[in-house]
């Protein structure tokens, strides 16, 4: 059987906006050394600066491995973040709500929103608008970035939460961010 | 061969190895055989077993990680066996508890057969291994190439016995002890 032909070149990567660079750095300097995630377009700058920085990254299956990957980094004393776009929340939730929760892992998520704001496509928006909801059900706070000024304060506050306080929580990445293409 | 057998010729064959054990039957087994030893025990999150060894085997890379799975659990998460061929840890071996049911639900059928040794060997990377008593087991913990995957047969079901009910904290604390001893300079 031949193997799928892949002949169109991958699109080229976009510049990173600012507060991709912003938030990538942040991640840098608080230590995180391993990047666990499921692509998305607005993620992909952020893990192509976090590796610039020498951080792992690694794409897995699904949010759900992704969460159960940081938390073996964590429980081992390493500092992981996880990214996801807001629809793969669903498939995290079971190892958010009883692995790294009850654990008090403490995993810092960076989640892309799809489904609110400008969304096109009408299957997004549902746990898009449950996004926050969800996570606050699991006792989990989400923190929004709505602009590059507010990216390092956000990002470095979730950091903390996380790897201090050892709650899992959640920056969210709106779409005013932009570095999107919802209407593909 | 039991369960706890099998946790036992784990515990025995890699007395210094860092376990994580997915819910149930096999959270119980490796309790039993370990005596309650600082070990990563999972209480729920059905699936995600093998993800976490493979985060801890990441993160500690110079101890040897060992996965014990109920096969149920394994099938949930198979997903993950695509990601340890990706990344080829040489410290992990995934031991998987082959009874063909799920066990702390009741002892339902899995509906299909599960080959999780050949799908693994499929997906290159990892060495498989299919076994049926201890004395095979101990020799594939032993000579297998790492990553690997063992499928220990079970010819019978037995409940280990101690409760898979875990304390989540006296876990965590415990396993963080373990992992952490050797490796001061990773972060907190």
């Amino acid at each position: 059987m031949a193997s799928t032909d892949l002949s169109d070149p991958p699109e080229p990567e976009p510049p990173p906006l600012a507060w991709q660079v912003v938030i990538a750095d942040t991640l840098t300097a608080h230590g995180v050394t391993v990047a666990a995630y499921v692509p998305d377009t607005r993620l992909q700058p952020i893990l192509s600066r976090l590796a610039e920085n020498g951080v792992r990254l690694r794409s897995l299956t699904r949010e759900e491995e992704c969460v159960g990957y940081a938390a073996g980094q964590r429980i081992a004393g390493h500092r992981p973040v996880v990214l996801m776009q807001s629809s793969g929340l669903g498939n995290a939730l079971n190892a958010i709500g009883s692995l790294a929760v009850p654990y008090r892992l403490g995993l810092p998520l960076v989640v892309s929103m799809r489904g609110t704001l400008g969304e096109a496509n009408q299957s997004q928006v549902p746990i898009g608008r449950a996004t926050r909801r969800l996570l606050g059900t699991l006792g989990i706070q989400a923190f929004p970035v709505r602009s590059a000024a507010t990216a390092v304060e956000v990002t470095a506050g979730v950091l903390t939460l996380a790897f201090e306080a050892g709650e899992c929580a959640a920056v969210i990445l709106e779409p005013e961010l932009g570095g999107g293409r919802e209407g593909n | 061969m039991k369960a706890t057998d099998v946790a036992l010729a784990i515990i025995e064959t890699y007395p210094e190895a860092l376990c994580v054990s997915s819910l149930g039957t096999a959270t119980s087994a490796l309790r039993a055989a370990s005596d309650d030893g600082p070990h990563f025990y999972l209480g729920a999150a059905m699936g995600s077993a093998l993800a976490a060894a493979l985060g801890v085997a990441e993160a500690v890379t110079d101890r040897l990680v060992i996965a014990l799975l109920g096969d149920g659990e394994l099938l949930m998460g198979a997903s993950t066996l695509w990601s340890v061929s990706a990344c080829r840890p040489g410290n992990l071996i995934a031991v998987v508890l082959s009874d063909g049911v799920y066990g702390i639900t009741g002892g339902q059928q899995l509906s299909a057969q599960t080959r999780f040794a050949a799908v693994a060997e499929a997906l290159g990377g990892i060495a498989g291994a299919r076994v049926r008593d201890e004395t095979t087991l101990r020799t594939a913990l032993r000579e297998l190439g790492r990553p690997s995957l063992i499928e220990a047969e079970l010819s019978e079901r037995a409940w280990p016995g101690p409760s898979p009910f875990v304390d989540p904290a006296r876990v965590r604390l415990a396993f963080a002890a373990n992992a952490i001893r050797d490796v001061g300079h990773s972060g907190g």
